[in-house]
């Protein structure tokens, strides 16, 4: 796609411009408004049906942090996409709009709109569509842990999607979920890297203050492991061997904690009476593994594959065996936010989104590990971040393993999720037997809204819908999960 | 200056002659105690060398031959690394590459402009209660159970409480600085003034000092080094204290850095942000102890 | 009437037995009755313990009488003040301020309504007259003892006072330099035309200093036992004193009545 430098536009591009208004001062009149705004609609959904952002071809394989892959060709692809829309306004009709260029040429068509339409004024404009519809606030501080499970939230500050969308939004390093839970409480943060039950508890006031949040994207599904230290490199093979065991999860209220629970319970093995869990920030668990104190953890990465990069534990299973595509840690913002603020709470979700389908393409993931493993994201080698994103990894028992998925991300936040996470926090005892499921998935869980979301940008929802599923095997009942909660052999209620 | 005049009889400079020593033999044997056995390739397979190559392990030098990563060590670093950590965090002090890596010099700012303002809130408020409770020793006794409770409770055991109700995470960081320095200080005002020699007192009395010139010039002089002695205490506490407050609150600092090298289990930046907080609270320390020279009397 | 009245003064600790029945208090002195004329300079002398210091606090202001009281050109008085200034035995200077800024704080105190430089020009007149001119700036812990008692003189003399009330003041202070301060004393004295009362165990010293000099029993129930007159007539020169006969005959009579707690 080339620039058009023959038009001959007397407009200056360079000058910031307010919408309804052309350079040369005078405010469009009523019609032009109108024109303007259908042209705007029209481009938009000339823009949905082109390809992605990014015109570097192939595996984009950009290694400075400095030029944003994204950012570059987008300049480019509006202008041209303008004069389409344009065009496409002028003459509505398919075969009168053909015959009119085929006559007169592309150029010369938006040559001769241009003469009484402020050509220059909607490229500008529609270039940052986003930032001409009135964002509240534009500096943001998003919370974050330093693990993988954050990789869209992270990386979209060094790799420009924040700023794609018209954000200037910085992510702000916290060491541990109590500490992001009070700020975004607080209002320290804007909106915060949370673990996927979080919003639940919170909304809830289930071990903490209630205020009321909302989950509009998932960040990550897999990307965890339960990981053993070294000494029992070959005499663990199920549950029954980890009676006794002391285990970490990073908090009460995270999939980690279910997910280990679960596996226990299935083994037999009673986790608050055979085994010892306790919660321990994520960075901790590998010094506590390699000096003894623990026995085992079930984490997020990077951690599992740090201890085998510190050569002090193995990984066991990958959570993805227990669950396939479980979710994990999710993009939260309180609701307070999202009513007061809602412009920019559209471009902060159309970012995430944006990020978070870049992420899962498998092209990108070298990349993305290169971007986020130094000092001010995650702070880690590049090799134990690369090994995570690709899923080729050492699993510190002599073989190199081969799993793309190992990590992936999928933004839905599938309804039939939540009321999972909502019936193992009524099985352990966490919250009462007698809330609304149903109700509280449907509050937090903002499936419809990721939906729409998702076809906004362009992209398609990797799956229709998230009504079936097992874990371990057992099939998950949506419409009873209180039913499902009791009918566990171990189980509080 | 020659050595031999250095080391001769009465110098004044032979005990920093012997500090040196000291830690030339300190830096040997951290040297001697760390030092890793260099790698040998015979009896691993190609797979195995693969691998631990993959693992970060091993990489190769400029001869093509395997050695330990010099950046993966698993003891615990020696002094050569420490330093090669430090110069490293040291070339670039002011930099800023991201909201949550700011350069050392930042980081020791922040943490100095915390401390301070907690200390200083900490001294005012203390010099005060201090004074008045040393006057009066019906307050010092009304007031004495209620001091001995709180006292030795740790600074950063009041942070959950004091993070719930001020929210700010930087209020509470500088509360806890100020809860840290409060008792040491009130304490030894305290003590200083109720225990101001008689006869100053009575000098005063005898010449009809009005009560504001009575404490400005007696009783404040008088119990200056008590105050002082009071002072360096809190001081030496309240550096303790801001370190874990800013590993709990997640604010930029030299706390916040060690936290951050610990979670990359970079032991060498750990030990270096630990030499740092060393070398910031002497610096500070040395120039108390100056600013106390001032006020301290010799009573014969 | 007599400048200063000590009045039927008596002085009675409760006792610190835990089972005192009421007749058991410690009687330190009782009924010393004398007075002090204006510009007299007058001593007291007595056994240790005898309570000739307690009588000074009281007459100062620092303790309280348990009958009987002080009265000063007219006036009871009761807490100290600047018409009574003290001169401590053990000097009571403040170790943060200079030797001027002890006496300069006296001299304030005393005349409120002094500028700086009518304060500097005072305390330095002071200072002179006490040899303290070259160690004006410097703190007393930069002074010998006798130095210091010299500025406790200084600051004593600068305000002014109706009486000024010596305690033992050079008991601490070395025979050699005692001589010197002495006159110093005794010139300070007579320039200014004040009125003194010293408690002192040297009974050398008060015979050189005093007009008159009271021999107080000892204590428990001490009392005053004896008013002695000293008309040895001034100036008096303490190496030409000892071949004054009259004076071998009070100090031998002083000495005596110490010695055997009677008086002849």
């Amino acid at each position: 796609m080339k620039k058009n430098k023959t038009m001959n536009d007397p407009y200056d591009h360079t000058k910031p411009l307010a919408i309804g208004h052309t350079h040369q001062g005078a405010p469009l009149d009523e019609a032009s408004s109108e024109f303007v705004q259908n042209t705007a609609s029209e481009f938009r959904q000339v823009a949905a049906s082109s390809s992605k952002p990014c015109n570097h071809t192939g595996a984009c394989d950009c290694q400075s942090q400095a030029d944003a892959p994204v950012a570059d060709g987008h300049e480019a692809m509006v202008e041209n996409l303008v004069e389409e829309a344009v065009v496409r306004s002028v003459f509505p009709n398919d075969i009168q709009r053909r015959e009119f260029i085929r006559r007169v040429g592309k150029g010369a068509a938006a040559a001769m709109i241009a003469s009484f339409i402020p050509l220059g004024d909607m490229k500008a404009w529609a270039a940052d569509p986003v930032k001409k519809g009135d964002l509240e606030k534009t500096d943001l501080s998003i919370g974050f842990i330093p693990i993988t499970c954050a990789t869209p939230i992270i990386m979209a500050e060094p790799m420009g999607f924040y700023a794609k969308h018209g954000l200037n939004a910085k992510v702000r390093r916290a060491s541990g979920w109590a500490m992001v839970r009070d700020w975004g409480i607080n209002k320290e943060v804007d909106a915060a890297h949370m673990l996927s039950p979080m919003p639940l508890s919170i909304s809830m006031g289930v071990g903490s203050p209630q205020v009321p949040y909302l989950m509009p994207a998932i960040e990550n599904i897999n990307g965890q492991a339960i990981t053993i230290a070294n000494k029992y490199k070959g005499i663990v093979k199920g549950p029954q061997d980890m009676k006794g065991f002391r285990f970490c999860v990073p908090f009460e209220y995270s999939m980690h904690n279910y997910l280990l629970r679960y596996y226990l319970a299935e083994g037999g093995v009673d986790p608050d009476k055979d085994v010892e869990i306790r919660v321990v920030p994520p960075p901790e668990m590998v010094a506590n593994l390699k000096a003894g104190n623990v026995d085992a953890y079930l984490a997020p990465d990077p951690f599992n594959q740090r201890a085998v990069y510190e050569n002090c534990g193995y990984l066991f299973k990958l959570t993805k065996e227990l669950w396939e595509g479980h979710p994990c840690c999710a993009f939260a913002i309180s609701q307070e936010f999202a009513t007061t603020n809602p412009n920019t709470y559209k471009a902060l979700f159309k970012s995430i989104v944006d990020a978070t389908y870049f992420s899962s393409d498998p092209a990108n993931r070298k990349a993305i590990a290169k971007a986020i493993a130094p000092k001010n994201y995650l702070n880690q080698p590049v090799t134990v971040i690369e090994q995570v994103l690709t899923g080729k990894y050492l699993d510190g028992l002599g073989s190199v393993k081969n799993v793309p998925d190992r990590i992936d991300f999928d933004p839905m936040p599938w309804q039939s999720m939540g009321k999972w996470i909502l019936s193992q926090m009524v099985r352990w005892g966490q919250v009462g037997p007698e809330i609304d499921f149903d109700a509280i998935a449907k509050k937090v869980y903002l499936e419809a809204e990721c939906a729409d979301m998702i076809t906004e940008l362009g992209y398609k929802q990797k799956k229709a819908n998230y009504d079936k599923f097992s874990v371990m095997g057992k099939p998950f009942t949506p419409d009873d999960p209180l039913g499902y909660a009791k009918s566990f052999a171990i189980s509080r209620v | 200056m020659t050595l031999a005049k250095i080391i001769s009889k009465g110098s004044k400079y032979k005990p920093y002659l012997l500090s040196l020593v000291i830690l030339g033999v300190l830096l040997l044997a951290w040297s001697a105690s760390t030092r890793e056995p260099a790698f040998d390739p015979a009896g691993y397979s190609e797979d195995d060398l693969m691998m631990q190559e993959m693992n970060g392990d091993i990489v190769r030098d400029e001869s093509g031959e395997y050695i330990n990563n010099p950046d993966k060590l698993s003891a615990v670093p020696g002094p050569g690394r420490v330093f090669d950590k430090a110069v490293d965090e040291l070339r670039h002090p002011f930099a800023k590459t991201g909201t949550n890596d700011h350069g050392i010099g930042w980081l020791v700012m922040y943490t100095l402009q915390r401390f301070l303002v907690g200390f200083l809130l900490a001294t005012v408020v203390a010099v005060i209660l201090g004074m008045v409770i040393g006057m009066s020793k019906t307050l010092l006794m009304a007031l004495n159970p209620f001091i001995q409770l709180l006292k030795p409770v740790s600074p950063l055991a009041w942070m959950p409480l004091l993070l719930y109700t001020v929210k700010d995470p930087y209020m509470t960081s500088v509360l806890v600085v100020f809860m840290a320095s409060l008792w040491p200080t009130m304490a030894n005002t305290a003590f200083g003034v109720s225990n101001i020699k008689k006869d100053y007192l009575r000098v005063s009395e005898m010449v009809e000092l009005g009560w504001f010139r009575r404490f400005y010039s007696v009783i404040l002089p008088a119990s200056a080094p008590a105050v002082f002695a009071g002072l360096r205490i809190s001081f030496g506490s309240a550096l303790v204290a801001v370190v874990p407050a800013e590993m709990l609150l997640g604010e930029l600092g030299v706390g916040y850095l060690s936290w951050i090298e610990w979670n990359n289990l970079d032991i060498a930046g750990v030990i270096f942000a630990i030499m740092v907080v060393g070398f910031v609270g002497f610096l500070l320390d040395y120039g108390l102890s100056k600013i106390a020279e001032r006020f301290t009397y010799t009573e014969s | 009437m007599s400048y200063l009245a000590v009045d039927h003064v008596t002085k009675i600790y409760p006792s610190l037995e835990p089972d005192a029945k009421k007749g058991d208090e410690f009687v330190v002195f009782e009924n010393i009755n004398f007075t002090v004329e204006k510009g007299e300079f007058v001593s007291m002398i007595g056994h240790s313990g005898c309570g000739k210091s307690t009588l000074l606090n009281i007459m100062a202001g620092f303790d309280q009488a348990t009958t009987g009281g002080i009265i000063l050109d007219g006036k009871e008085t009761s807490k100290p003040s600047l018409d009574r200034m003290v001169v401590f035995q053990n000097f009571a200077l403040m170790p943060w301020k200079t030797a001027y800024e002890n006496v300069a704080l006296a001299v304030r105190q005393s005349h409120p309504q002094w500028n700086r430089a009518e304060i500097k020009e005072w305390t330095m007149k002071y200072l002179q007259m006490m040899n303290l001119e070259s160690a004006a700036n410097r703190r007393p812990s930069m002074l010998s003892g006798g130095m210091r008692q010299r500025v406790g003189l200084a600051r004593a003399f600068a305000a002014e006072p109706k009486i000024l009330l010596l305690d033992e003041p050079f008991a601490q202070i070395d025979a050699l330099t005692r001589g010197s301060i002495q006159e110093e004393l005794l010139r300070m004295w007579e320039a200014t035309n004040s009125t003194v009362f010293m408690v002192t165990h040297d009974v050398d010293e008060a015979i050189l200093l005093s007009n008159r000099i009271a021999m107080m029993s000892s204590g428990p129930h001490a009392e005053l036992a004896e008013m002695v007159n000293i008309d040895i007539p001034r100036p008096r020169v303490r190496s030409e004193l000892i071949d004054d006969p009259k004076y071998m005959q009070i100090r031998n009579h002083i000495i005596k009545f110490l010695v055997s707690g009677e008086t002849v």
